[in-house]
């Protein structure tokens, strides 16, 4: 017998949704049928309100185009500026660059465990995880002077020098990271609850990931290594070691696989980072902002972020402002087109655990 | 990188009489413009036969004092390592092109999102008509001459005791005939 058919709205007001969006399900039984994303409840013409502030002032806006990792909007930003203008970073620039961006990833991927397992009803993980991701904020306070918002990495270098005994800290905090490692193992990928939700469920061939345009870790727990760190590398990516970690597969286990692996690999390229690191300047100093003109013409710059490619593509028409600022995320691909295909023939129930696997980021979707 | 540059474009100009391509950027850049009949066809051709598989993105500018619309897709080729910027330019009247979420998926809420703030129409486009904005009415509102800061002073409307850009407890108190305390003095402005 069929199953008559129901129309769910999950969102914009969901303890599941990772942010304000809904995702319309048309269901029978337990069976999604139909999936469709409405976006609209977050909406603030950022592309539009950067046109009338000059090139230095985007940045108040550009930290909040994604909420849990800032940083690597500000990097693609400050290095499409850099690109345009021809302005030469230093070296210790580079790496402090590096290491905001790796320090970033973690804490990032540590608020995702506890997004991915709340959404599964573990409710520990995050508890554990949101906890220890507070030892990399009071590192970025201490660095930048803000916990969530940065606003650290701009063009010409960074804001500020590390301070005193910095670099210690963030190895300390690395050593006591690396340990509880083991501790998310046990209670994450060893959990037969964990296993038996993700196993299987939300799965994405690989001809698919390529057609829907999947980037990230997403891409990667296909089976496809792709990440812009090796493939068109930026800062000095280029000069550390580190592994791409794959998983075939393609469901939500992979893609957790592939996060959790990622940041034993950060914890790595920080080591790398903190022992390379030259000294000598960190800001190649830009003249005065509101003078500040960059010649004609448009560059593109994009960062891997742990959504996948982000990346900001700039125009200048020769003034002290933007004509234009475009925001590709990450989230825009795997929110829309890619999450409503994916859901149907899935259960009702996992809908926010696929979600969450994608990285899904709806502020931005809407910039 | 600059040979391989170089090779793609030969393979681009042998296929599209059309192209204009500009090599002159230090990285591996590379930008070709086409006329809009051009490319759904372009973009065929170099995600089948050249290897760019990977779509990044596609902008829309608003190149108000010429009358017209740019719209860039940006390419990558994972093998070669090559970025293309294909770039087409659209009467700003009548912006019509041709849809593309055919060769790749995503296209299409770019394609959304452009039909909905800069008044491009996608001919082919299947998407529903909303996408972020509801029950819009007016002029595209990404457009250069679309003016952000007049339409919210029209729509939206300063909350009261603001008007006069003074501090909200020094109105109310004087619009209400309140004493502020002491304590609070020290923090008017």
């Amino acid at each position: 017998m069929r199953e008559k058919a129901t129309t769910l709205y999950i969102g914009p007001q969901h303890p599941g949704i990772t942010g304000n969006m809904m995702v319309k399900v048309k269901v029978e039984g337990d069976t999604i049928v139909k999936a469709r994303t409405e976006v609209g409840y977050l909406h603030r013409a950022f592309e539009k309100l950067q046109e009338s502030r000059n090139w230095l002032q985007s940045f108040t806006l550009l930290c909040r185009f994604c909420v849990p990792e800032p940083d690597p909007v500000e990097e693609s930003y400050a290095r499409a500026v850099e690109l345009l203008e021809g302005r030469e970073v230093p070296e210790r620039a580079k790496y402090i660059r590096v290491l905001m961006l790796e320090l970033a990833r973690m804490g990032a991927y540590m608020l995702w465990f506890g997004g991915q397992n709340a959404s599964l009803g573990l409710y520990t993980m995050g508890q554990w995880s949101v906890g220890d991701r507070n030892y990399i904020l009071d590192l970025f306070e201490e660095l930048t002077g803000g916990r969530i918002y940065h606003m650290y990495i701009w063009p010409g270098g960074v804001r500020r020098d590390l301070p005193e005994g910095f670099a210690d800290k963030v190895l300390r905090t690395m050593d006591y990271l690396e340990k509880r490692l083991k501790d998310y193992d046990d209670l994450m990928f060893e959990n037969t609850i964990f296993q038996k939700r993700t196993q299987g469920v939300g799965v994405i061939s690989k001809e698919k990931a390529v057609e829907w345009g999947v980037v990230g870790p997403v891409l990667r727990g296909c089976g496809i290594k792709s990440d812009i760190r090796i493939d068109d590398p930026y800062e000095v990516y280029d000069k550390l070691d580190f592994i791409v970690p794959t998983h075939e597969g393609g469901d939500i286990w992979s893609r957790a696989l592939v996060r959790r692996q990622e940041i034993r690999q950060s914890i790595r390229i920080i080591r790398q980072v903190i022992e390379k690191m030259p000294s000598g300047e960190y800001y190649n100093r830009i003249p005065n902002p509101f003078k500040w003109t960059l010649p004609k013409g448009d560059a593109y710059a994009r960062t891997e972020s742990v959504r996948g490619e982000v990346g900001m593509y700039i125009v200048s028409d020769g003034s002290t402002h933007p004509r234009r600022t475009h925001f590709r995320g990450a989230a825009y691909v795997h929110g829309i087109t890619l999450l409503e295909n994916i859901l149907v023939g899935e259960n009702v129930a996992d809908v926010s655990a696929i979600m969450n696997s994608l990285g899904v980021c709806p502020p931005e979707i809407e910039r | 990188m600059n040979e391989l540059k170089e090779v793609i474009i030969k393979r681009i100009k042998a296929n599209f009489a059309d192209a204009a391509e500009r090599n002159d950027f230090k990285d591996n850049r590379l930008d070709i413009a086409v006329k809009k009949e051009t490319i759904p066809s372009i973009l065929f051709y170099l995600k089948d036969e050249m290897g760019f598989i990977h779509l990044s993105d596609i902008i829309c500018v608003d190149w108000l004092e010429e009358g017209e619309l740019e719209v860039v897709f940006i390419l990558w080729s994972p093998v070669d390592k090559i970025k293309v910027f294909v770039r087409t330019r659209l009467d700003r009247d009548n912006p019509v092109m041709d849809n593309v979420d055919m060769i790749w998926r995503q296209a299409n809420t770019y394609e959304r999102e452009m039909r909905e703030m800069f008044g491009v129409q996608f001919t082919g486009l299947v998407a529903p008509d909303e996408f972020i904005l509801e029950d819009w009415q007016g002029p595209p509102p990404f457009r250069r001459d679309f003016d952000t800061a007049a339409y919210a002073e029209k729509t939206f409307w300063q909350r009261p005791g603001r008007e006069d850009a003074q501090d909200v407890r020094e109105t109310i108190a004087k619009r209400d005939g309140e004493e502020i305390p002491d304590f609070a003095k020290k923090y008017s402005r």
